[in-house]
Formats: C-alpha cells, sequence, structure tokens
C-alpha cells in the first residue's frame, strides 16, 4: 500500500515538471511583463535594462527556468513584487487557512449531501425524493455571495451569535473560536457543495440498488440497513469519491467570492489580488502550491479507490 | 417416494403477481398451486415472459414494493404473503436460499467470498463472527473448491465462473435451508463447467435432503436433475407431472410443441418444427387459453378462444390445462424423415473453396505500466485452419474464451490478422486496405448475437436494412424500397413494419431485420456469431430453420459460431471444435457427433444435457475437472492436456499436430487420438452415475 502510494507519486513527477514550465513561462506569455508592471509605462530603456539584470531576465531562458527550478525545490518561490515579501511566507500565511475552510466546507457537504442522497435513492419518485431534489438544485441554483450575506444577516447581524467577518483561527489553538469563525464559511460553501454530492450519490446509489448482488444480499436475510449500509454503499462510493476529490482541490483557491463575503484570510483573495496587480512570483507560487495540492488530492482519491474496490491492483 | 405423503416444504395456492404499470395492473402470474417436498427436485420451465422467475421471487418475499400478491405461499409453517418485512427477513437464508442465473454479477465485488459466505448467518444470529472464517471455509470444501482456506479471503474476480457459482450454491446452503431455488443456475456458465455445478447441484441436494425448485428454459438440465416439472405459459402452469411422463406422453400443446421445436444431440437431421409467433407478453394477453394462438390443436375452436382452461388430472400425478386433451400427439409421433427437409443441391468440394483459412493467427498485446509497455501477446487464435464452400454450413463450437468469435472477425478484416492466409472468392484477402477490404466485404456479412445491442434503437428498420446498400452506394442500382420491401418479406416479416423501430420488435424479429441487413447486399458468405444464442426456445427453431431455407434459395456458405452443440449439429455440414485459439477437431458432421476422437470433443458432447430423462444415469458423462485457461498463458504443450482424461507425458512437452484421423473424415490434433472405447486406458474418465 505505501509502496503503491510512493509509486503513485513518483509518476507525478513530469506531471509536476511540465506544469512548472507552463507556469513559469506564464510570465512570457503576457504583455509587458514584470518589468513593465514595476517601472510603468515611462521607464527609461537604461532602467528597463538595469531591471531586467537585477531580476536576471537578461539571462539565457534555459538558464533562469533551471534557476527558477531549483529555487523553487530549494522552497524559494522569489519574493512577491508588491510587498517585497517573500513568496513562500505569503502563502503559508493564507495555506491553512485555505485548507481548514476547503476540509469544514466538505465536512458540512458531506453531512448534507449523503443523508439526503440516501433518502432519495431509498424511494425514488416518491414526494421525499422529489422534495430532496428540489433541495440540490436549490443549494446549487442560489449564488455563494448572496447565500452568505443571507447567514451573515441571520447568524451575524440578528442573531448576533456568529462575528460576520470570519478570521482564520487555527483548530489547535481555540477549537471553539475556530468553529465560530468558520461555520458561516463553511456553511456557504457546504450547502452549495451539498447538492452536486447528493445528486452524485443518488444516481449511484440508485444505479447500485438495480444490482443483482443486492438480491443476493437480500436473498441471504440481511437487513436492510446492512444491504444498503455495506453492500450498496460501498459500491455506490467508487464514483462519488471522485466527485468529492475534485470539489476539495476546487475549495484550494476556488472560493473567491465567499472569502470576500466573510473577509476570510484565503489563498484565493491572494491570487486575485495577485493576478490584479501582475505580481508575476506570487501568481507562480500560488498556482504551483495550488496545483500540488491538487494533485495529492488525486493520489488520495486513487488510493482510496484501490482501498474500496479490491478490483483495482496496488500495481 | 414416501416424501410425497410427508408435509410439503412449500405449498403455493392460487398464487397470482401483478405488477403495476402506467396505472393498471400487468398479470405476470395468474394462479398458479405448486407443492415440493423434502428431497424433491421441482423443475419449472418456461420461456421468457412465463412469470417463473416472478414466482420465485415471489416464493422468497423479494418481489418489488409494486408487486400485488394474491393467493397463498406457506413455507414452513409461514405464510408469505402476509408476512412482514421483518419475518420475511428472517426467514431469508434460513427457510429459503437462492442461487441465481450470472454468478459474475450476484457476488458484491468489494467483499471477500468469506464474508459473503456468512454475512447471513452471521445477521440471522446463527453463526459468531470469530467461527465465521472456519466455516466459511468448510462451507467452500463442501462445494469442492481447491485450497478452500487460501480462496476463502479472495475477491469474486479472482474466482473463475464456474467457481463463483459453486461459491453462490454454498452461499445458498449455508443455512441448511429447507428449500432452494435455484434460477437459471447454470444459463450463464460454459457446458462443461454447468456439468461440474450441475452435479454438484445434484450432490448437495441430496446430502442435505433440501427440496429444490430449478427454474430453466433449458429442456436438458430439466431431464437430468428435475423430479417433477412444471411447464409454465402466459404467467400460467399448463403442465405438470413427474419428469419421466413429461418427457416421455407430454399432454399439453405446449409442451408437445416444444419438445418438437428442440434441435437435439439425439435427434434426427428433420426440419424442426416451430412454434409459430412468440411469446405474449404479460401486458398483451390473448384471451381464453394464451396458447391458443400458437397451438396446433387449438384450430381456431371457440372454446380455446373464450375459456382458459384449468389445469385437469390426464393421469398419475399428472396435469394439464387444456380443453382438448386426448386430442395433444405424442411428440413421438414420426418425426418427418430426413426427406421432409426440401433438398438442397449438394455441396461441391471438387471445387476451390470459397472461403479458406490457412494457420490463421490473431495475437493481441497485453499492455501494463504506465508507459503502457507489451508484456505479453494473448493468442485469441493461434493456427486456425479450414474451408468453407459455397452453400456449406461449417460450424465452429467452442466454449468461452476459445477464440471462435476472433477467428469470425478476422475473417471480416475487423481485428488485424498476426499470421496466416485467408483467401475469398479465390482472392488474397489477408492484408487488403480499407478500401479493397470494403469491396470483398460486400460478399461477406455477419450477423451478431445480441439482436437488442446490434441494431440503432434511433433509425427505422427499413433504414436498417438498406444501410449497407447506402454504404456500398448501391442503393438505387440494387432496387431501392421495393428492394428493401422484397428482404422483409425474404426473411418473413412484413414490407409493412419497415416504418417501425427496432423496440417495437420482438427477439426473434430482431434478428430477422439483422439477417435482412446481412442479406441487403447479396453476399455469398454469412458469419454467424451465436444467432440464436439469445432466443427463447421456440423462437430459435424458427431462425434456424430460415437460415436452411436462405442457403437452399440463395447458395449461401456459413460460418456457423456456437456453443451449443446441438444447434450447430443440426445445421452444419462440417464442424471445427475450438479450445484455446485452436481447432482440435474438424469433421463431416455424422462423423464428429457419432465417433469423437479427441478427448476435448468427446467431453464437450457428454457435458451436454440431453432431454431425455431416461438416460440420465445411463449416459456416460465425463466430467471434466477445473476450467478452461487463461488463454494469456496457456498450458505448454497440447493446451487441453491440465483437463484431459488421457494426457501423458508426452502432452506436457509436445504440441500435437492437426493430423486426419484414419479411416474418418476427421482431422483431430492430439497424440492419443481414438474413439472413446468402454474402457479406457491409462487414466479414467471421472465418471457420473
Amino acid at each position: 500500500m505505501i509502496g503503491y502510494i510512493l509509486r503513485r507519486l513518483a509518476q507525478l513527477l513530469p506531471v509536476l515538471l511540465l506544469a512548472s514550465v507552463g507556469i513559469w513561462a506564464m510570465v512570457y506569455a503576457i504583455p509587458g511583463g514584470p518589468v513593465g508592471m514595476i517601472l510603468g509605462e515611462n521607464a527609461t530603456p537604461e532602467q528597463i535594462a538595469a531591471l531586467r539584470a537585477e531580476l536576471g531576465l537578461d539571462r539565457p531562458v534555459i538558464v533562469q527556468y533551471w534557476a527558477w527550478l531549483t529555487n523553487a525545490l530549494a522552497g524559494d518561490l522569489g519574493v512577491s513584487l508588491h510587498s517585497r515579501q517573500p513568496v513562500v511566507s505569503l502563502i503559508g500565511e493564507r495555506l491553512p487557512a485555505t485548507i481548514q475552510l476547503g476540509l469544514a466546507a466538505t465536512v458540512v457537504g458531506l453531512l448534507i449531501g449523503i443523508p439526503v442522497a440516501v433518502a432519495s435513492a431509498l424511494m425514488p419518485g416518491s414526494w421525499l425524493d422529489r422534495a430532496l431534489s428540489g433541495w440540490s438544485a436549490l443549494a446549487l441554483g442560489v449564488p455563494t455571495f448572496w447565500l452568505g450575506i443571507l447567514l451573515i444577516l441571520l447568524f451575524a447581524v440578528h442573531l448576533r451569535w456568529l462575528p460576520s467577518a470570519s478570521g482564520y483561527v487555527p483548530f489547535w489553538e481555540s477549537p471553539i473560536e475556530m468553529l465560530r469563525n468558520i461555520l458561516l464559511p463553511a456553511l456557504t460553501l457546504g450547502i452549495y457543495v451539498s447538492g452536486i454530492f447528493a445528486r452524485f450519490l443518488r444516481a449511484s446509489l440508485v444505479a447500485e440498488l438495480r444490482a443483482d448482488y443486492v438480491r443476493t444480499a437480500r436473498s441471504k436475510g440481511l437487513p436492510e440497513r446492512d444491504v444498503v449500509g455495506r453492500h450498496v454503499m460501498r459500491n455506490a462510493m467508487l464514483p462519488f469519491v471522485t466527485i468529492v476529490g475534485l470539489m476539495m482541490a476546487n475549495f484550494i483557491g476556488g472560493t473567491v467570492v465567499t472569502e470576500a463575503v466573510f473577509t476570510y484570510p484565503g489563498l484565493g483573495r491572494l491570487l486575485i489580488t495577485a493576478i490584479s496587480t501582475r505580481d508575476y512570483p506570487l501568481i507562480q507560487g500560488c498556482i504551483l502550491v495550488i496545483l500540488v495540492i491538487y494533485i495529492l488530492i488525486n493520489v488520495m482519491v486513487d488510493v482510496l479507490y484501490a482501498y474500496i474496490d479490491p478490483r483495482i491492483e496496488y500495481a | 417416494m414416501s416424501a410425497r405423503m410427508a408435509e410439503p416444504v412449500l405449498s403455493v395456492r392460487a398464487l397470482e403477481v401483478a405488477f403495476m404499470a402506467s396505472g393498471r395492473p400487468v398479470p405476470a402470474v395468474r394462479g398458479i398451486d405448486l407443492d415440493v417436498h423434502a428431497n424433491e427436485v421441482l423443475g419449472i420451465v418456461g420461456e421468457s415472459g412465463s412469470g417463473k422467475s416472478v414466482t420465485s421471487l415471489a416464493i422468497s418475499g423479494l418481489l418489488p414494493p409494486t408487486a400485488r400478491v394474491r393467493g397463498s405461499i406457506r413455507l414452513g409453517g409461514v405464510e408469505i404473503t402476509e408476512a412482514d418485512h421483518e419475518t420475511l427477513r428472517r426467514m431469508r437464508g434460513v427457510d429459503v436460499g437462492m442461487v441465481f442465473q450470472d454468478p459474475t454479477t450476484t457476488l458484491n465485488p468489494v467483499f471477500t467470498i468469506g464474508r459473503q459466505l456468512t454475512e447471513g448467518q452471521i445477521a440471522h444470529g446463527r453463526l459468531r463472527a470469530d467461527a465465521a472464517r472456519a466455516r466459511a471455509i468448510e462451507l467452500l470444501r463442501e462445494v469442492d473448491i481447491p485450497d478452500p482456506a487460501g480462496r476463502v479471503i479472495q475477491y469474486p474476480h479472482q474466482f473463475s465462473g464456474g467457481m463463483r457459482q459453486r461459491a453462490v450454491i454454498a452461499m445458498a446452503m449455508a443455512g441448511h435451508p429447507r428449500l432452494i431455488i435455484a434460477d437459471e443456475p447454470t444459463t450463464a456458465l460454459d457446458v462443461t463447467v454447468q456439468a461440474q455445478v450441475l452435479s454438484l447441484l445434484a450432490r448437495r441436494q441430496a446430502e442435505t435432503g433440501a427440496a429444490v425448485i430449478l427454474i430453466t428454459h433449458d429442456l436438458g438440465v430439466i431431464a437430468e436433475m428435475a423430479h417433477r416439472v412444471a411447464v409454465m405459459y402466459g404467467g400460467r402452469i399448463v403442465e405438470s407431472g413427474p419428469v419421466e411422463q413429461i418427457f416421455a406422453r407430454p399432454r399439453h400443446p405446449y409442451t408437445v410443441a416444444l419438445l418438437r421445436s428442440l434441435p437435439r444431440l439425439d435427434g434426427g437431421a428433420a426440419r424442426l418444427e416451430p412454434i409459430p409467433g412468440q411469446p405474449p407478453a404479460p401486458s398483451n394477453l390473448p384471451p381464453g387459453c394464451a396458447f391458443h394462438p400458437r397451438c396446433a390443436v387449438a384450430r381456431d375452436r371457440a372454446r380455446c378462444r373464450t375459456e382458459e382452461p384449468g389445469l385437469r388430472a390426464c393421469g398419475p400425478a399428472h396435469l394439464s390445462a387444456c380443453h382438448f386433451v386426448e386430442e395433444v400427439p405424442a411428440p413421438s409421433l414420426p418425426r418427418e424423415s430426413d426427406g421432409a427437409q426440401p433438398a438442397r443441391p449438394a455441396v461441391r468440394r471438387d471445387s476451390e473453396p470459397l472461403l479458406t483459412v490457412e494457420n490463421l493467427q490473431v495475437h493481441f498485446p497485453i499492455k501494463a505500466g504506465i508507459l503502457r509497455r507489451r508484456i505479453g501477446w494473448l493468442r485469441a487464435v493461434d493456427g486456425v485452419s479450414l474451408t468453407v464452400h459455397e452453400g456449406e454450413t461449417v460450424g465452429l463450437v467452442g466454449e468461452s474464451g476459445c477464440g471462435k468469435t476472433t477467428t469470425g472477425r478476422a475473417v471480416m478484416g475487423l481485428v488485424r490478422v498476426t499470421g496466416g492466409r485467408i483467401r475469398f472468392g479465390g482472392r488474397d484477402i489477408t492484408a487488403l486496405g480499407r478500401g479493397a477490404m470494403r469491396q470483398v466485404r460486400r460478399h461477406m456479412q455477419y450477423v451478431f448475437q445480441d439482436p437488442f445491442a446490434s441494431l440503432n434503437p434511433i433509425k427505422s428498420a427499413g433504414e436498417i436494412v438498406a444501410e449497407p446498400l447506402r454504404i456500398h452506394g448501391l442503393y438505387d442500382e440494387m432496387g431501392g424500397a421495393g428492394r428493401i420491401a422484397r428482404l422483409f418479406e425474404m426473411v418473413g416479416l412484413s414490407p409493412g413494419m419497415m416504418g417501425r423501430f427496432p423496440h417495437e420488435f420482438s427477439g426473434g424479429q430482431k434478428q430477422r431485420i439483422g439477417i435482412a441487413r446481412a442479406l441487403a447486399l447479396e453476399p455469398r458468405l454469412l458469419i454467424l456469431d451465436e444467432p440464436v444464442a439469445s432466443l427463447d426456445v421456440s423462437i430459435q427453431a424458427q431462425i434456424i430453420n430460415l437460415l436452411q431455407d436462405l442457403q437452399r434459395e440463395l447458395r449461401l456458405a456459413y460460418l456457423f459460431i456456437a456453443h451449443d452443440l446441438s444447434v450447430v449439429r443440426h445445421i452444419s455440414d462440417r464442424v471445427a471444435v475450438m479450445y484455446l485459439g485452436r481447432i482440435v477437431e474438424e469433421s463431416e458432421k455424422q462423423a464428429l457427433y457419432a465417433t469423437p476422437v479427441h478427448p476435448y470433443t468427446q467431453s464437450l458432447l457428454s457435458a451436454v444435457p440431453v432431454p431425455d430423462p431416461t438416460v440420465r444415469g445411463v449416459r456416460r458423462r465425463i466430467v471434466l475437472e477445473g476450467e478452461i485457461p487463461n488463454p494469456a498463458s496457456p498450458p505448454p504443450g497440447c493446451a487441453f492436456h491440465p483437463r484431459c482424461f488421457r494426457a501423458s507425458a508426452r502432452c506436457s512437452a509436445e504440441a500435437p499436430a492437426f493430423l486426419p484421423y484414419p479411416g474418418l473424415p476427421t482431422r483431430a490434433a492430439c497424440h492419443h487420438a481414438g474413439p472413446l472405447i468402454p474402457a479406457p486406458g491409462a487414466k479414467h474418465p471421472q465418471e457420473v452415475a
């Protein structure tokens, strides 16, 4: 199993290397480049040449890439053009907050989505099924910023139970404060994603419930909770795990709107700021980190797959 | 027979099951009575839609909630039609065990065999979790699975098909149920594996004394296994009685017609007598006797059309539901003699064959790893030679994975040939380009097994049949719509059906459309890949007769690929038997079936269940051990040697050549080829009494 994980990770090295070329080359794909960004439109050719030399942009492309890559591997992603702080430490401040929010939102999504899916799959076509399908459509359809504002109005402004602006409080510092801060943004994202979870799991459960092995399990006299909870659920989990992984990956860097509504210090807002200020090293760093996490989540999904389905071998 | 006197294990009275469909009830079972006693095997025969599987689900309380059940089912003192969910659950696995058709789908792929064997008994509180493993091993041992301790922790995909079905049988018997319901338990299995599983089922039934309901469409299986038989048609039992009676003197026109429509290993070459029409759908049952529109006895009499006949005694323990029982002919009435088959022009073997396949090889690469490197070859076809003359039918038989379908596809140019030559119409077509091959394909066409999947659902039947003409740009040249109408008539469909879509046709009609499509371009050779395997017994005969008529009229050559030895025997002039990518024996039909010389052919033939209960226990049966090896790693030497009862040291070292056998029109690939003799030599075949 561990060998399998290591091998899966090793297989990703070429992917990462290729992606790093793309990320690095991005700087050159955009007109103006960092020099124009820093110096503005009225810079003299001398100023430009001096800055190019300072940034190392006058060196051959291969050398530049190699330098960037070796530095990145050593944990140095350069310095933000805007704040002049190391990119690694800027990201380092935001990453734990983003991971914490992503996990919390996934948990909320699963807590809502799984029961909804099971209840509607067991009674397809019933009024409950239709009501729950309505819920899924609503969860998917309501814009997150609007839901976020509604939640703030209810819980922060009206009931005054929770803060309206959510800071990052590490779980190990104060679990209660952490919960108070993360609950509203996690609910906002979790409700949205529960709609997706419920739809996928319901479809998968309905298909599995028709399978022959379900009839076999019933013919053995297994209680229905074992038939559904063990036999059906485990098979239905296969496609579901993929969707959960995809959504988790989406939460890394893809939650700008929610972060903005709750002024939450996540990676998404950092990236958007970096893009709007054309802070190239920071953009590169953010995308690289997001990509690595995305890939790690995919490996996790693959490992889970092999764990759930014995037909997939650790090979 | 003392068991008969005792209380039956299962007693069904006036059972009716209906399903709600678009607001009205559709009757699936319409009032049946059944008794099954301990130590007894009741066979239920019927075609699709006869209600046989619905009956079995009703007995085990597994019907979907949309089903409406009336009548009485008493099993072990419990009235099932009135029992609540919990009572039914506690009864399943304890009072009744079930064996289903397809062992690849009836087992859950994500749990170990051991767990699936015992979880039912654990749930019933009859087995402690810490004793489960030992019990699972014991159960696997009882069904003859080698290395049960190692196998118990494996998953279903690590078991072969036959082993899976053994495990399912073990599972059904884990709780020592008094009743076992086996619904088509061997239909998904190869014939040599079917023989193993049937003998296992019979042995376990005898050992446990359980009552068994065996549901099948296969009259051979019934004749081999059942003590009593119930024949179902249109949701009712139309005849029931002791198995000997049912086969020797059936008293319902449907039973007689079924027996007559069957191609048999022990039958003559006479034309089959199909039952006209098709089995009725439960939603569209004819009034009166459900069988009357297809019945030879009814002759459109008013009584048959209006009054549903009840079961009446017509002999000791023998019941028939026919108004005119006394008119039912005996099935042994002189079958039309060989002359009844319309004569067809003799096959001229002296001319050059239409199709010649020489040493054909088709190897598929086995790839693995991230870079998809080739790690080996799967030798799907490994040296096949055969010839087909104009107007001739060559049967290609073998079990799953033997390469018969790949051979057919290679001839059509649908898979890449690795080695060997294919000549068609005097021309080498082995390495033709796409365009040239397309021209050749005009003269050879393929008919697929599954008429449901091989017709495009969004095209009308007329468009489907016209498509080959359009592809070759010959639609107008060959007569356009008039040609399509003639093709419909040729295959026995009304041209008025041209505008209909595939879902509006029955299985047999769909296969007729597939044949019409294949005939559109006036081909000289048809490759028929299991053309009747997915059809009901009564429909099979219609299609076989149609194929024979078309061959006679159009001088077609057929390469007939099938697993069913009886069907192949009926339709073929010559037969080739394949095993693991090679032809092991090839001969004239009569010689191959009367005097097979290859041990595999001999075992295959002996494994086919014959629809004649009187030969049960008399007929010698060779039950092969093991199953077909993986073609990716065939055994060295003769690929059959690990399962062969004649194998010697030479067989594992040296692959036998495909040589003529003296005195017979036969070629065989065996070091020890020879007819079966009463006392075989070195190693005795395992005989089952």
